[in-house]
This record gives C-alpha cells, structure tokens and sequence, in this order.
C-alpha cells in the first residue's frame, strides 16, 4: 500500500507537463528585480543620458537648452578648450601607465619577497595587502603631512624646504608615488595568488638542471604568470585612469595643471564651472578610450594565454 | 652525512636572513605613512615644530576629534551608508545571481553578459547624469541619494554566481521534490550554504563604501549626512594649523576598515580571487 502511493505520485510528477505555468516564467525576472531596477536607473539610463547631455549646452542645473550637435566635442578636441584637453589627455596617459606599471612592478616585488617561508612573512603579506583597505581620502590627507613644507618628514630628512606639493616639478610625481603604493596592495594580492598556481615542480627540475635565481624567473615565473600580469595591467589601468581623489586634495590639479587628470577636468567642467554638456563630452571621450584599451588589452592577453 | 645536514640547514638560515633583510626596509617603507600619521596626531604641540619624534604621547587632539569636530557624527553617517549598502547588495546580488545559476530561462546568457559588461562602465560616464537625477528629485543631503545608486554591483552578482555555481544541481532537484519552493530554496538552504561567500562580498562592499570620496561629496552639503572621508578632508579646510587634530582624525576614520581588513583578511582575499577568476 505504502510503496503503491509512493509510485503513483512519482508517477505523477515525472508525467507532469514540461509547459511552465506564466509565474515560472516571470520568476526568473522576480529574483532579477531589484538588481535590474538598479542597473536601469542608476547605470544604463545615465550612461545615455550622458551621451545625450554632451550633445547640447545646459543651464546651471544641468537642463538641456540648445542642442550643439557635436561642437561640445569640438570644443575639446579642437576648439577654445582644446588647450586645456590635451594637456589633460598627456598628463592622464602619462600618469596611467606610471601608475599602472610602478604598481605591478611593487606588487611583483613584495610577492616575489614572500613566496618562501621565512620568520615574519605573514606579517609583512599582511603588510603589503594593506593598502587595499585605505580610503585614497584618508592617503591624500597623509601624504599632505609627509610632504608637508614646514613639518613634513621628507623635508626634515633632507634638510630642505621644498613645497612639493605647489612645485611644478614635483606635485606629479608626487600623486602617482600616492596612486601606486594605493593600488600596490591588490596587485600583491592578485601577483602572489598567481604566483601560488605555479607548480613546484618545475622550479625544482630547472633547480636540478643547474638554472640559477634569475634563470628560473626569466623562465620559469615570467611565462606561467604572463596572464595573472596582463590581467592586473588591465584592472590598473582601468583603476588609475578614474583616480580623483588624491589630485583634489592635494594639488587642485595644479601646480600650472600638471596633475590635472582628465578626471579631475571633467569635475571642475561639471560641478565648478556648470557646463554639464562639456563635461559629458569628456566624459564620452574618457569611456571610449578606456573601452578600446580594455578591448586591445584582452585581444593581447588571448595571445600572451595561447601562445 | 652529518656535514651535508648541517649545511643545508646553514643555508636555509641564511637565506631566510636574507629574506628578512630584503622585506623590512620594503615592509618599512609601506607602512611609513600610516606610523608618520600616528606620530603626527599624538605629538605634543610644542614638539610639533621642533622633534621628528615626541618624547611623549599626547592624545589630546583625539579627545578633540570627539569633542569639537562633525567627526563622530560623520563616522555615524559612514557607517549608516556603508552598511545599507552592502546589507542591501548582499540581497540584491545573492537574488539575482540564483536566477543566473539556479533558473533556466530564455535570454540568461545575454543578460548576464550584459550586466557583466557594465563593469567597464567607469564612473566618470554615469557620475555627471546620476547627479542631475538625484538633485532632479530633490535627493540631495539624504542617505537614499548615497545608498540607493550602489545598491547592487555586477561584481557582487558575478562573485555570488561563481559560489552558487560550486553547489550540487541535486540540492534543487531534491528540494523541489519536496515541495520547496525557490523563494524558501534560497533563503533556507542556498544562503546558508552560501556564507562565507556572502561574507566576503559584505567585507568588500563595505571597504569600497567606507572609501568612497566623489559621491558622497556631490551629493551632501551639510554635517548631517555628509560621510567621515569627507570630514577627514575638510578639517584641513578649516585650520591647517591643528595638524594634530586632522592627523588624529584620519587616524580614527582609518580604524573601522583596517580592523574589516585585519579581522576579514581571509575571507576578503578569497573573495576578491572569485570575482578576477575571469572579469
């Protein structure tokens, strides 16, 4: 009897039609939802309207009045405000691959340091991770103390009385140093845990063959961690050119706009200036280039991967 | 026999000094902005001009962070927003990532792409719009207006999707068998099971939040809402003088997310590894 309805019910459901009633349809959607609505209104939606603001001239609140047609970007590409726009263009691409190499290089550095065991290694990973956890508000703020003119410790180290900051000469340098020990931390995350996949093995056999440290790097480390490295270029890249915080806080872009990224431009354009439909055309112009980057880097990586 | 032990262990002694040797100055030099900055905010004021190191520890100026600046109503603020946004994240994510790894659907694989695809997106593109919606419905100087924009992340879909993805089909099957619906699915038997992972995306989102210095500086304009990072930064504005004060201020705001990194190390790293296995 037991084992009967037991059937009949299997049974059942294993006849039961593949059609989905209309809530399986819709349910997919349901646990969608919130994300979705997320997306629509805060991601999509903008990134269009952007595209459609930087094809007008705005009032102060960002209203669009008279349509430019492309002018806005004519504007920045060739007219009054061309000047101010290459400058920014060469100073970010200029600051972008500083940062983006100077923090691989520290990151391969530190995991490269800690891959043996030795006393103490935990500590120091945990040391070179760390800057992942601090705000580029809180960064900013100290390096302003350490490059401070009158008690900053780099001026009572060398006895001088530079004010690196104001200096035109050395305000740059200054916020990539900042922007690469930020970004350092996830690179020694990403480069170590690449670094962990490399068999032992293969160390150990060129180890036997007689190849010293920096010949087991060059063939050994290089090639099995190529793709670990394309990949932590791409995320640098991406991270450096957004970088905004450390230029407003400690150079306003200045001195004579030497750390005035296009980032930091497209701020001053928007909320300083008002021009909202010259900012969005910047703003156009950054994603462009940030996306044919994006695109010949990953095109690159397939070939680095498959070779 | 006894020679060749001794001295391999010699000279794996020696290469771990060697090792020691190379990290300190390395270790040293990254953590020196943060020992200068602690230095800065406990040296007494009339050594302030004249010793590199105080002589002795003076923690008035974090009696004064507490006492005379927006700091601590702030750092209330900060931990309003972080919060919201990433308990709000970790449901809007884990949802729809069942969806993307548990549901069959017509048109999954595009939309995942798609969302996937936003994160190219940087925010320069959407920052100037955002701000014209959010001041457009009279948002602005609110939580909602720092919360709601980040209230889901395709990173968080895709790293919550990577761990459902580990999970054996047979769970559902058996649950459905049982008359388990998919909403009571989830929540009794996929986010449990989920975690750690759950864990990880709470400690990353809510460092990111913590961090965050454009948004939150557009969008407030009173000590009301406005965060702790923006606070940190405009004691300057108002007396560069009190070094101490601003020192000891950062210091405060930099306790709660280097205590999640110290505390959730673990658990932030793997979860960082899951989102880059293929971004």
């Amino acid at each position: 009897m037991q084992a009967n309805t037991s059937k009949t019910i299997s049974l059942k459901t294993g006849r039961r039609k593949p059609r989905k009633s209309f809530y399986e349809h819709i349910e997919p959607w349901l646990f969608m939802l919130p994300a979705l609505l997320v997306f629509a209104v805060f991601l999509f939606y903008p990134l269009f309207k952007t595209i459609y603001l930087s094809l007008f001239l705005t009032n102060n609140v960002g209203q669009a009045k008279v349509y430019y047609g492309f002018k806005n970007y004519l504007d920045i590409l060739a007219g009054r405000y061309a000047a101010s726009f290459w400058n920014s263009m060469w100073v970010t691409l200029r600051f972008v691959a500083i940062v983006a190499f100077g923090s691989l290089l520290l990151g391969l550095t530190t995991s490269l340091l800690t891959t043996k065991k030795f006393p103490g290694r935990a500590f120091a990973s945990a040391i070179y991770a760390m800057p992942i956890a601090i705000a580029s508000a809180a960064a900013a703020m100290s390096f302003k103390m350490i490059f401070h003119p009158s008690i900053g410790l780099v001026n009572r180290v060398l006895g001088t009385t530079v004010n690196w900051l104001n200096d035109p000469n050395w305000a740059f340098p200054i916020i990539c140093l900042i922007s690469i020990w930020l970004a350092s931390g996830i690179n020694f995350i990403f480069i170590s845990a690449g670094l962990r996949n490399i068999p032992d093995e293969l160390y150990e056999s060129a180890a036997i063959d007689g190849a010293g440290y920096w010949k087991q790097q060059r063939h050994i480390t290089l090639p099995s961690l190529s793709p670990t490295l394309f990949f932590q270029i791409i995320i640098n890249v991406i991270g450096a050119f957004q970088s905004f915080t450390q230029v407003r806080l400690l150079t306003m872009g200045g001195p004579n706009e030497t750390t005035n990224v296009i980032v930091y431009s497209i701020y001053l354009d928007a909320f300083r200036n008002f021009r909202f439909g010259s900012a969005a055309a910047r703003s156009i112009v950054l994603f462009v280039i940030i996306m044919v980057i994006t695109l010949i880097q990953f095109r690159a990586e397939r070939k680095v991967h498959y070779q | 026999m006894s020679g060749i032990t001794l001295t391999r262990k010699h000279k794996n002694a020696l290469s771990s000094l060697l090792r020691m040797g190379l990290n300190l100055p390395l270790v040293i030099l990254i953590i020196l902005p943060l020992i200068y900055t602690f230095i800065m905010s406990v040296i007494p004021a009339d050594e302030l001009y004249t010793r590199l190191l105080p002589t002795r520890w003076d923690f008035v100026s974090y009696l004064n962070v507490f006492e005379k600046t927006g700091i601590p109503r702030q750092i209330l603020n900060s931990f309003v927003v972080a919060g919201s946004v990433t308990l709000l994240q970790m449901i809007t994510c884990s949802m729809a990532a069942f969806a993307f790894s548990f549901l069959q659907f017509k048109g999954r694989n595009l939309v995942f792409m798609i969302i996937l695809a936003t994160m190219m997106v940087p925010w320069e593109a959407t920052i100037i719009s955002n701000y014209l919606t959010v001041s457009g419905w009279g948002w602005l100087d609110s939580y909602k207006a720092m919360i709601l924009p980040y209230a889901c992340s395709a990173m968080g879909i895709f790293l919550m999707r990577q761990n459902y993805l580990t999970f054996a089909r047979e769970l559902h099957e058996a649950a459905k068998l049982d008359g388990c619906n998919n909403w009571r699915f989830l929540l009794s038997i996929v986010i449990p099971l989920a975690r750690p992972a759950l864990g990880a995306l709470g400690a990353y989102v809510f460092l990111l939040q913590w961090n965050q210095y454009l948004w939150p500086l557009l969008v407030t304009n009173s000590d009301k809402v406005r965060t702790a990072q923006i606070g940190i930064s405009q004691l300057y504005d108002i007396d560069s003088e009190q070094i101490g004060l601003m020192m000891a201020g950062v210091v405060v705001v930099l306790v709660p997310s280097l205590s999640i990194f110290v505390f959730m190390q673990k658990q932030l790293i793997n979860g960082l590894m899951a989102g880059a296995v293929k971004g």
